[in-house]
């Protein structure tokens, strides 16, 4: 028994197809081939020689080789210059090099999505309530309107275009346009 | 005898471990050898020589040129070359090889047959 000496890891061999499920939880090295389904609770490495043909569901997941399927991993997803992937990935992190190749769907979760949207809603907030919290938001679309009709008819006043600076004038004009 | 030159140049670089906590379900086949330390169902199917340590278990039937058996295995087992039944390992199902080598310790419940593969290895 002079081959085992790798503790806590696995390795596929380049020469080694194994198709079914796999499932695990510990590191695992793929140089071979994998068809079916893939869970583990750590990393997978995907080797340049490796083909990995399945569902993936992992912590981590590195991709040198190749990888068809959708991965979903915990922690991260990376691809490497060498790697190539086809499939979706749903992970908090996913890593893309220069020199990857990949086509498919990226899912980084909600909180990108929320952390984006919020500034927007705080920075259109102050604009509202700044100085008359009722007329204000009130003279705004009419504004926009006005300044339709008043290309379209005639233009007359120059007031349109300044509505949002002054007050009650340009307000009392515009509702009596409308 | 070739096959016992073949069996004595285990290739060192390329090996595959199939680690402790590792279940695969399904069919493993490959030219190169195979380590499970985990636990194995289904089939496999190699050219070289596959070891079955300590931890490992399978529930397979199992093609390959050589077997080393430490750990447990239920299935039929059928080499090319030898199959070694190492002190402590537990085999149910039946051994078809050419060479068949029990340990004292090994457990072992099926049949054994060293003619059939000599006769077709020709």
């Amino acid at each position: 028994m002079t081959v085992a000496t790798t503790d806590g890891t696995t390795i596929i061999g380049e020469s080694i197809l194994i198709s079914g499920s796999l499932n695990g939880d510990e590191d695992l090295t793929v140089r071979g081939r994998v068809e079916g389904t893939l869970t583990l609770t750590k990393t997978l490495v995907v080797e340049p020689t490796g083909i990995v043909k399945a569902e993936v569901q992992v912590k981590n997941c590195v991709i040198a080789g190749v990888v068809v399927g959708n991965v979903t991993a915990t922690e991260s997803v990376e691809i490497t210059k060498e790697g190539r992937m086809v499939g979706d990935i749903a992970a908090p992190r996913v890593i893309i090099v220069d020199g990857a190749s990949f086509r498919g769907r990226i899912d980084m979760g909600e909180v990108d999505v929320e952390s984006g949207a919020a500034p927007r809603r705080a920075a259109a907030a102050p604009a509202r309530p700044a100085f008359r919290p009722a007329a204000r938001p009130a003279a705004k679309p009419e504004a926009k309107k006005a300044e339709e009709k008043a290309a379209a008819t005639a233009p007359k006043v120059p007031a349109p275009p300044a509505p949002v600076a002054m007050g009650a004038v340009k307000r009392k004009v515009i509702v009596k346009r409308r | 005898m070739a096959a016992m030159e073949k069996v004595s140049t285990p290739r060192s670089g390329a090996h595959t471990v199939i680690g402790s906590s590792i279940v695969i379900d399904g069919e493993i086949s490959g030219d190169e050898d195979l380590v499970i330390q985990g636990t194995v169902k289904g089939k496999i199917d190699l050219k070289e020589s596959l070891y079955v340590e300590s931890s490992g278990v399978i529930e397979a039937d199992i093609e390959t040129a050589n077997v080393e058996v430490s750990g447990q295995v239920t299935g039929n087992i059928a080499a090319s070359d030898k199959v070694e039944l190492k002190a402590d390992c537990k085999v149910v199902g039946d051994i078809r090889a050419p060479r068949i080598l029990i340990a004292d310790g090994a457990v072992f419940k099926g049949n054994v047959d060293m003619d059939v593969k000599e006769a077709k290895g020709k």
